[in-house]
Formats: C-alpha cells, sequence, structure tokens
C-alpha cells in the first residue's frame, strides 16, 4: 500500500477514535484488559517452564528418587551413605553426587538471633554442580571448610547491612562457628531448589545418625557422565540396594526402589506430601492458560462486533473511497489496520496496567514474578498478541465492509443482513457461554472451599495451638515445658506428638496378628494425651493411660479403618498385637480404636492410622480454654522463653492449618475469581455497545411504536429481551459444560461438596443480572425518549 | 466538419434488479450518446431509472446487457478492478448530500483522489490549493464539513469531483439539498467547468437547473422519451 493511503487510513482512524469516545473506549477498555490478564498469565506459564532453565549442566543432573511402595509416588529424601556408594559403585557413570539436606537453625550475630527457617547443608561442590552465580567467593572452594557459611544477598543484607559479609562469623545453633566465604545471588522465582544460606553437610557427615542408611533426610543429586543412559544406569539399581541395604530391607519387610528424574521434569513432577522443595502443577498451568485464550476471545469478539456495527455508520466513507477508486484489498487493509492500531494502544495500556498490577499479582501467586523487559520473549509475544488480535478482530468487519457495492454503500443502505446478525448473536453467545462457564467454575471452587473448611473433620481444633519443636533445647526441655502449661488454669490439655492434623505422618509396614502380609499404615508417634487433646472419640477399648504401667511400650490405638482394613470389627481389633517393622520388634496390644477423623488433607481419602507412644517428637500440640487467645499465647510464650530461651517462639493455630494445607487451591480460587469477573466485565462492555447501537438504530422504530401507543414496559421489554435472548442461550450451553469440568476439578478431592442445581440457576443469575443491568441503561434511555424528536430525526 | 469525438455511446442498455418474487427492469434497451464537452441534464420520474443510468456512466454499476463505449472503449464487460481503475483517472462525480468523509479536513476531503490516483505529495498540495481557491473556499481548508453551509459543501465535493482534472463529471441531484442562491452557484460553477471543455452529465429534477445544460434527455421507464436541445 501506498505511504499516503497509508497516512490517510491512520488519519481517519485516529479521528474516528477520537470522535466516537464511547465506543473507543469500549474497544481499547476490553482488549486492555483482556490483554493485560494474556500478560500476566503468560509470565507465570513463561516462569512456571523455566523452572531450573538455567542450570547449565542441567541436561546431566538427575535427582535420585526412593520408592517404598508401588502404588504410591517416589519420595526424594535418602540417608548420607547413599551419595558416596553411588560414586564408588559407578565412577564411569556418576561424574557428581551432591547431598542437599534441607534443614533450620538459629543463626546469631552479637545480640541478634533469627531463625533460618531455609538453610541448606551440601557437599562441597554443589555450586559447581548448580548454576546458582556466586557474587563474591569461589565456586570450587566456597564450602571446602566446614566452617563455611554462604549468604543469599538478601541474607548477607539482613546480617550485616552494607558493610562487607566476606570473612564475618555467624554462630549456628549456639555451637557452630560459620565464617562467610560466598555471598550467592539471591535464588530466582524459578528454581525449585530454594535457600537463604549454604552450609556444608560436613559438619554431619560424622554422626552416627548420617551414617544410617535408614535415616532420610536429604536429597540426592547426581551428575551423569556425558553420554550415559540413565535407563541403562537405572537397571543396575535394584542391584545396588540389595548390596547396601538388602539385609535390613528383609527385616523390615520392606522394598526400596531408586530412580533418577531428570532436573528439568523435577519442578512438575506429582511429589510425595512431604517433600519441601518447590513443585508446580501442569493442571493449574493448563487452567490458566485456557483463561487466557477465553478472556482474550471475549475480548476479541466485542472488537468484531463493534467495529462491524460501527463499521456501518460508516459506511458513506467505505462508497466514497470505492467511488474514488479505492480496491477492496485496499479497504480491507484499512480497517485490519484500524484495528491493529487499537490493538496497539490497547497494548501500550495493557504493558502499564501491568506494571500497577504486579505487586498485587505477586502478593496473590505468592512469589516474585518479573518482567523481563530486556528478552525477546515478550515483545514476540506482545507482537503476537498484536498481529492476532488485530487480524482476528479486524478481518470480519474487514472483509464485510469492503463486499459492499459502492452504490449502496453510498446511499447508507448497508444492511446487516440476517446472516450477519446471526453471526453477530452467535459470538455474543460465545462470550456469555465463557463467562456463566467461569462463574460456575469459580461458585463450585468457593462451595468446595468452604465445604471443607466447614467439614466436621472429626477432631476439635478449637483453641489449639501448635508449637513446633525443631530445635535442641525446646527439645531436650520438652517435658519441662509441657508440666509448666499443663499447670496453667488456662491450659486444657496438652500432647507432643509427630505430627498434628494435616502435618507429618510417615507411612511405615507393620506385621499384624492374623495377617499373613505385611501390613501399610500411616504412623503417628504421640503421648498419652493425644486423644484427648485432639477430642478424639474412642470406639472401642480405652485410651493410653499412665495408670498401665505397659502402655508406653506396650500399647497402640489404630483407628476405624485400620481395623476395616485388616478385617476387624473395632471391638474385635481390640488386644490384637502388631509390630512396627521399621521402628522395632516389639509386639504391641491394640487397646483401642478411635473413630476416623481427617488427619489428612480432604484431597486424600482416610487412610488408616497407628498411633502408638513411641518416641518422635516433633510439634506440641496445646488445647486452650475458651477464652483469651492473646492471654492463652502469652501463657504459652512464658513457657517456651523458659524452656528455650534462645529461640523465638513460632505457633500456629490447629483451625488456621486450612490456610496453608489449601493454599494452592485458595489462590487459584482467588485467581479464578478475578479472572471470570473480569470476563464478564468485558462481554458486558460488548453488550453495553452493543444495546446502545440497537437503541440507536431503533430510535425511529420507538418513538412510532409510542405513538401508537405502546407503553414505556413494553419498549424496554422489547429492546431487552432482543438483547438478552443471546445471554439465555449462551446459559443453556455454558451448564452442561461447567457442570462436566466442575465434576473434574472436584476428583481432586477425596471429599466433595455436590455439585446442586442451585449453583448453574445462581450463575445464570449473575450472568443475567448483569446483562440485564447492562443493556437496562440503553433500553430506559431510549424507551423514555420523546418520540416527536426521534420522529423528527428521520 | 471535423468529426465530434464521443465521450459515452450507449446501445440497447438494459438492467434488471431480481428479488426473489419479481423482476424490474430498471434501464430498457436504452441508448444514447453524449459528445466531448456536452452538458447533459437526465430527467425524468422517480424510479425512471435516472441514477441507475449514472451509475453505470460512472462505472459504480455493470449493465446486464447492451454497450457502454467510454471514450472509444467497450467498457460493458470490464471487471471491477479494471473500472476503478478507468473511473479514478477519467470521471469526477457530484452527490446531492455531498458525501464528504466528516473524519477529514477540506483540504483532505479534495486530497482523497489525488492519493487514489498515486500524485505525490508536493504535486498535491498544488493542486488542491489550486483548486480550492478557483471554488472560493481557501479560506475554509482546514475546517471539517460539519463547520460548513451546506452550499460551501458542495462546493468542496465539486472542488474533489475536478481536483482529478477529469474528462467527464456526474452530478447526482447537485443542487437537491441547497437553497436557490446556494444552487444557482453550484450551477454556475458546473456551467464555468463545461465551457473549459469537462463533459457533464447530470441528473436532475429541476427544470430550472437543467437549462443550464446543452441537451434535456428525458426518462420514462428505463428507456429515453424525448430529447430537447437547448441551444
Amino acid at each position: 500500500m501506498e505511504v499516503s493511503v497509508l497516512k490517510n487510513f491512520l488519519k481517519v482512524a485516529w479521528r474516528n477514535l477520537y470522535k466516537n469516545k464511547s465506543f473507543s473506549v469500549i474497544h481499547i477498555l476490553g482488549l486492555t484488559i483482556g490483554i493485560t490478564v494474556c500478560m500476566m498469565i503468560f509470565l507465570y506459564i513463561t516462569n512456571e517452564f523455566s523452572v531450573d532453565s538455567f542450570h547449565q549442566k542441567g541436561k546431566n543432573i538427575y535427582r535420585v528418587m526412593r520408592g517404598y511402595d508401588a502404588t504410591k509416588a517416589r519420595v526424594a529424601y535418602l540417608s548420607g551413605p547413599y551419595a558416596p556408594a553411588l560414586l564408588n559403585d559407578y565412577p564411569k557413570e556418576v561424574k557428581r553426587a551432591v547431598r542437599v539436606m534441607p534443614t533450620q537453625g538459629l543463626v546469631t550475630l552479637g545480640t541478634n538471633s533469627f531463625n533460618e527457617k531455609h538453610v541448606y547443608a551440601v557437599d562441597p561442590d554443589f555450586f559447581e554442580l548448580f548454576s546458582f552465580p556466586l557474587i563474591k567467593g569461589n565456586m570450587a572452594s566456597v564450602l571446602k571448610d566446614p566452617n563455611s557459611v554462604v549468604l543469599t544477598e538478601t541474607t548477607a543484607k539482613k546480617y550485616f547491612g552494607n558493610t562487607d559479609a566476606i570473612g564475618k562469623v555467624l554462630e549456628m545453633d549456639k555451637s557452630l562457628q560459620l565464617k562467610v566465604t560466598g555471598i550467592v545471588k539471591d535464588v530466582p522465582a524459578n528454581s525449585h531448589l530454594s535457600f537463604d544460606m549454604v552450609m556444608p553437610i560436613t559438619n554431619y557427615t560424622t554422626e552416627e545418625w548420617f551414617k544410617n542408611w535408614r535415616n532420610n533426610n536429604e536429597f540426592v543429586y547426581v551428575e551423569l557422565n556425558e553420554n550415559i543412559n540413565k535407563a541403562q544406569l537405572e537397571k543396575q539399581f535394584p542391584q545396588f540396594m540389595d548390596k547396601y541395604m538388602g539385609k535390613e530391607l528383609e527385616k523390615m519387610h520392606a522394598h526400596f526402589d531408586l530412580a533418577l528424574t531428570p532436573l528439568k521434569d523435577v519442578y512438575f513432577q506429582e511429589a510425595s506430601t512431604f517433600d519441601s522443595v518447590k513443585h508446580g502443577d501442569k493442571k493449574v498451568v493448563y487452567i490458566f492458560l485456557s483463561i487466557a485464550v477465553l478472556i482474550l476471545v471475549i475480548a476479541c469478539i466485542n472488537f468484531m462486533n463493534l467495529a462491524t456495527l460501527r463499521a456501518v455508520e460508516r459506511s458513506k466513507e467505505v462508497g466514497l473511497r470505492k467511488v474514488l477508486g479505492a480496491m477492496r484489498n485496499s479497504l480491507i487493509g484499512q480497517f485490519i489496520g484500524e484495528s491493529v492500531l487499537l490493538t496497539l494502544i490497547s497494548c501500550a495500556f495493557a504493558i502499564g496496567l501491568l506494571l500497577l498490577v504486579m505487586p498485587w499479582y505477586n502478593s496473590l501467586l505468592g512469589y516474585s514474578l518479573t518482567v523481563s523487559w530486556n528478552t525477546p520473549a515478550i515483545y514476540l509475544f506482545l507482537i503476537g498478541v498484536i498481529v492476532f488480535v488485530g487480524i482476528l478482530a479486524g478481518s470480519y468487519p474487514a472483509f464485510f465492509l469492503s463486499s459492499f457495492s459502492p452504490i449502496q454503500a453510498l446511499k447508507g443502505k448497508l444492511q446487516l443482513g440476517k446472516s450477519g446478525a446471526f453471526f453477530r448473536q452467535a459470538l455474543v453467545v460465545v462470550q456469555f457461554s465463557i463467562s456463566v462457564f467461569l462463574i460456575i467454575s469459580t461458585i463450585v471452587i468457593k462451595k468446595q472451599m468452604s465445604f471443607v473448611k466447614s467439614k466436621d473433620l472429626g477432631y476439635s481444633k478449637e483453641q489449639t495451638v501448635i508449637v513446633p519443636i525443631d530445635n535442641n533445647d525446646i527439645y531436650t526441655n520438652r517435658l519441662t515445658f509441657k508440666n509448666e502449661l499443663l499447670a496453667n488454669s488456662n491450659v486444657e490439655a496438652v500432647s507432643l506428638m509427630s505430627g498434628e492434623p494435616g502435618g507429618f505422618y510417615d507411612r511405615h509396614s507393620f506385621d499384624v496378628e492374623g495377617q499373613h502380609n505385611t501390613y501399610n499404615a500411616r504412623t503417628e508417634f504421640a503421648d498419652f494425651e493425644y486423644v484427648k487433646t485432639l477430642g478424639l472419640k474412642i470406639l472401642a477399648g480405652r485410651d493410653f493411660s499412665p495408670t498401665f504401667a505397659t502402655d508406653t511400650t506396650n500399647a497402640v490405638l489404630i483407628n476405624e479403618t485400620a481395623a476395616r482394613q485388616l478385617g476387624f470389627t473395632p471391638a474385635q481389633a481390640v488386644d490384637k498385637w502388631i509390630i512396627n517393622n521399621m521402628r522395632d520388634s516389639l509386639r504391641r496390644r491394640i487397646i483401642g480404636v478411635v473413630k476416623d477423623y481427617n488427619f489428612l488433607s480432604l484431597k486424600e481419602n482416610m487412610d488408616a492410622l497407628i498411633i502408638s507412644p513411641a518416641e518422635d517428637r516433633r510439634v506440641a500440640v496445646i488445647k486452650m480454654k475458651p477464652g483469651n487467645v492473646t492471654a492463652g499465647l502469652n501463657i504459652i510464650k512464658q513457657a517456651y522463653a523458659k524452656a528455650a530461651p534462645a529461640y523465638p517462639m513460632e505457633y500456629t493455630f490447629l483451625d488456621q492449618k486450612f490456610d496453608t494445607t489449601y493454599k494452592a487451591d485458595l489462590r487459584q480460587q482467588t485467581i479464578l475469581s478475578v479472572f471470570s469477573g473480569l470476563a464478564i466485565f468485558i462481554a458486558c462492555l460488548g453488550l453495553f455497545g452493543l444495546a446502545s447501537f440497537t437503541a440507536a438504530k431503533r430510535t425511529k422504530e420507538i418513538g412510532v411504536r409510542k405513538v401508537l401507543g405502546s407503553s414505556v414496559q413494553n419498549i424496554l421489554m422489547l429492546l431487552s429481551g432482543d438483547m438478552l435472548k443471546p445471554v439465555l442461550i449462551a446459559t443453556v450451553i455454558a451448564i452442561p459444560l461447567g457442570y462436566y469440568s466442575a465434576d473434574k476439578w472436584l476428583q481432586n478431592f477425596a471429599y466433595r461438596t455436590p455439585v446442586q442445581w442451585w449453583v448453574f440457576m445462581l450463575a445464570a443469575l449473575i450472568t443475567f443480572g448483569i446483562a440485564l443491568f447492562t443493556v437496562s441503561f440503553q433500553s430506559v434511555k431510549a424507551a423514555l425518549a420523546n418520540p416527536v424528536k426521534s420522529l423528527r430525526n428521520e | 466538419m471535423v468529426k465530434e469525438e464521443k465521450m459515452i455511446k450507449i446501445t440497447d442498455l438494459e438492467k434488471f434488479y431480481r428479488t426473489e418474487e419479481v423482476e424490474t427492469v430498471a434501464l430498457n434497451r436504452l441508448s444514447l450518446e453524449v459528445k466531448k464537452g456536452e452538458f447533459v441534464a437526465i430527467m425524468g420520474p422517480s424510479g425512471c431509472g435516472k441514477s441507475t443510468l449514472l451509475n453505470i456512466i460512472g462505472m459504480l454499476d455493470d449493465p446486464d446487457g447492451g454497450s457502454y463505449v467510454f471514450n472509444g472503449t467497450e467498457i460493458a464487460h470490464y471487471s471491477e478492478r479494471k473500472r476503478a481503475d478507468l473511473r479514478k483517472h477519467n470521471i469526477g462525480f457530484v452527490f446531492q448530500s455531498f458525501n464528504l468523509i466528516d473524519e477529514l479536513t477540506v483540504f483532505e476531503n479534495v486530497e482523497l483522489p489525488l492519493i487514489y490516483t498515486g500524485v505525490a505529495a508536493a504535486d498535491r498540495v498544488k493542486r488542491v490549493e489550486e483548486v480550492l481557491d478557483k471554488m472560493q473556499i481557501m479560506h475554509r481548508r482546514n475546517h471539517y464539513p460539519q463547520q460548513l453551509s451546506g452550499g460551501q459543501q458542495q462546493r468542496v465535493a465539486i472542488a474533489r469531483a475536478v481536483v482529478n482534472k477529469p474528462k467527464l463529471i456526474l452530478a447526482d441531484e447537485p443542487t437537491g439539498n441547497l437553497d436557490s442562491s446556494n444552487g444557482n452557484e453550484v450551477m454556475e460553477l458546473l456551467t464555468d467547468l463545461n465551457e473549459q471543455g469537462t463533459t457533464i452529465v447530470m441528473v436532475t429534477h429541476s427544470e430550472h437547473d437543467a437549462r443550464y445544460s446543452h441537451r434535456i434527455i428525458r426518462l420514462l421507464d428505463g428507456h429515453t422519451v424525448v430529447e430537447n436541445i437547448m441551444i
């Protein structure tokens, strides 16, 4: 196209935009929101798929996974001896094996102490394996000395401000002196490993617990030599397990196998609940992706519909251009060009809007996404959006308009034919189907979340505080702590245990009286106050009791599910013996059966649970008497300060455990509500435009009708009814789709809220209400207008 | 005697309009000629085919039968593209409702045909200014159509029609939307253009306007009834 023709088009396009401000606002606002949402989701998705891609040796790095039950996902935790044994046994294949032990500790500098939760104890070549760039310090030697520590930039700043941290000494857990030997760049959001400080694992390698093959508490990453086949190496692992753990496993009636997960797959690997690294969910990625596409489609449809309607008003211009010799192609070019221009403007606004909402978006996601303006990806994406939206949205009006003969066009007789009207209505149906669908999804997610929240979990969670037993001092003084609390009249019960409801429940194998096979069940190790503190119900037998001297070594409680799985009624189960193969060979008696309670997330089915008083205390669960929460907390804090004075006390409330267990789902819920709100907003923008156009086009008709005696109500019904028909059809289409996907999403949960008819009714009502509100704006205006005026206008 | 050259020679021209139920004959084997430099008025009752004829002469529409020789070339079966090309170089249009583009200024409206015929920018400015000057609306060059009176708007439209120096101007009720004094002014302008050599074919309802022409062709039911020679 010639430059001056192009200039002329731009000029007309710009003046048109300016002249029809409300239409332009609808166009640009809709597209801006659409593009912003797409960019947000684009950032999210590129971040998800870029996880761990920055490691230069990435393609040769694998995480060693341990399987213990063919039906369950493998776990990442291994014990200390694995890594050296792998290096020793497979020197040709394994170039490097690095252990990463997530830990925490009280870090002290002078009078300041912080409980550092994200500490990794690692093998010295950690920084040679992973590409976490060091700002200061030498990659190869930085962790050679056991008394060294590497801090992230932020951590260094936290302790040392702007002074140079290198060479300074931090104290770990009041015993270990660690000299800062390196500063590493903060771990990016797209890394499955995440830490604030890194120390050498050599501080622990001589400990007895560390040398035990069964003490699984760290991850092992291996770097394989070039051209080593992962599958072939994995084939040798059964032999490896047999060599080192054969006897022990036999004794435990257990079977371990090893597998290698390529580094790039670690993030999306379906992990066991107890994997402390960051994991992503492909399902969420796909949900987000679909939302982005759906919202963009809605915005594009607005664009097409409104541009077509607007273009009719410009028929004179089209006709004239044709008379003056414009070819069809040139007109198509003009209209597509205009829509590309609008998209361009919207993109500019979208970038501004994106920067504005980024902080909110980051807090919603729970991590920081940064827009990398210096990489081509975002620009390619924007160019893609401009081309795609501009051409898609511009093509229909372009072809539609340019097809008219100049005579028709000049007479202003561009009839929006029946098929055209049908097409536009169909587009509105698509828009509202998407909106209704998103609303249904939002309602179902909200409903399920509140179902989960309000479900009777079978234990009492009110006025209950959880204090982790996560340092030496509190562990050593745990009984003093407990007794101190029990001495207070505000405290109803205290129990020390391995895992609070929703927390950690290891799976062990058991031998049970009358069973031929080994029996697998979840375990809880707790003191005698367990049942009382959690308010559990005993169905048969009795609770642990200090009056029976043998209970500590000789008794277990099991839950209903365990009894049923073993083929017993609760009463029959009592007095049967049971042995925990993984811990000892003591025959314990089942002294009671507790009613099932949801100790796991509601996403998981009820599982069998064996509660025994054997040692393993990880949390203190404190049940307060009803009353002042702050006063109660103060009592706990004072007791804690006596037991572990150096450590700041951390606590959570049992009834808030919900929020952390379902964090991802709650996030999805919020994001989905926001996005479906935006979707329906954009759809209504379009409907508003359509309604104002219809009202304007039918001014004369309305005038005539009023002159002939039609009432305002009649006209309102007439106008609104016509506009709402597509919304009605959309609702009918969206309901089965909504039902299908809601049902699919709910499969994630073992305990599901029923999807009742009123969910759909509500979604339909919401959509209808908003659509009616939108349409009636214009309808009322048109219906109330003086007919004399509208007729005179003709 | 020098052989008079023909601008338009139409023979047995036919045009039908069809709907699903009826076929209407708009032009019924119509024949006419317009010589170069002539000023012809076409008159007739509503629905007699005046506008259809003008559209075909203006190459905005193609006939269903017959022959149309424009400036010596048979164009009855030209493609849309070829017609558009021929049209933009040879024909200027003046409409009853002016048909100026609201989003463009006076200057830009007049400039538009030059853009489509690919005239260079500097040349365009010169030619537009020249013609605006001639139409005495130079002072309005940066105004938008809505800011002008009807007479002024029609002058702009005429300026736009002549800026490309067309051989033929087609005027469809050029005074239909104007009061009599503005109307007369427009007719004077057309007469001037004709005197300078431009062929003009004008459709009109007004006997007064028709009197400015050399010849009146009266149509009835799609064919010529009478031709009045005015001079």
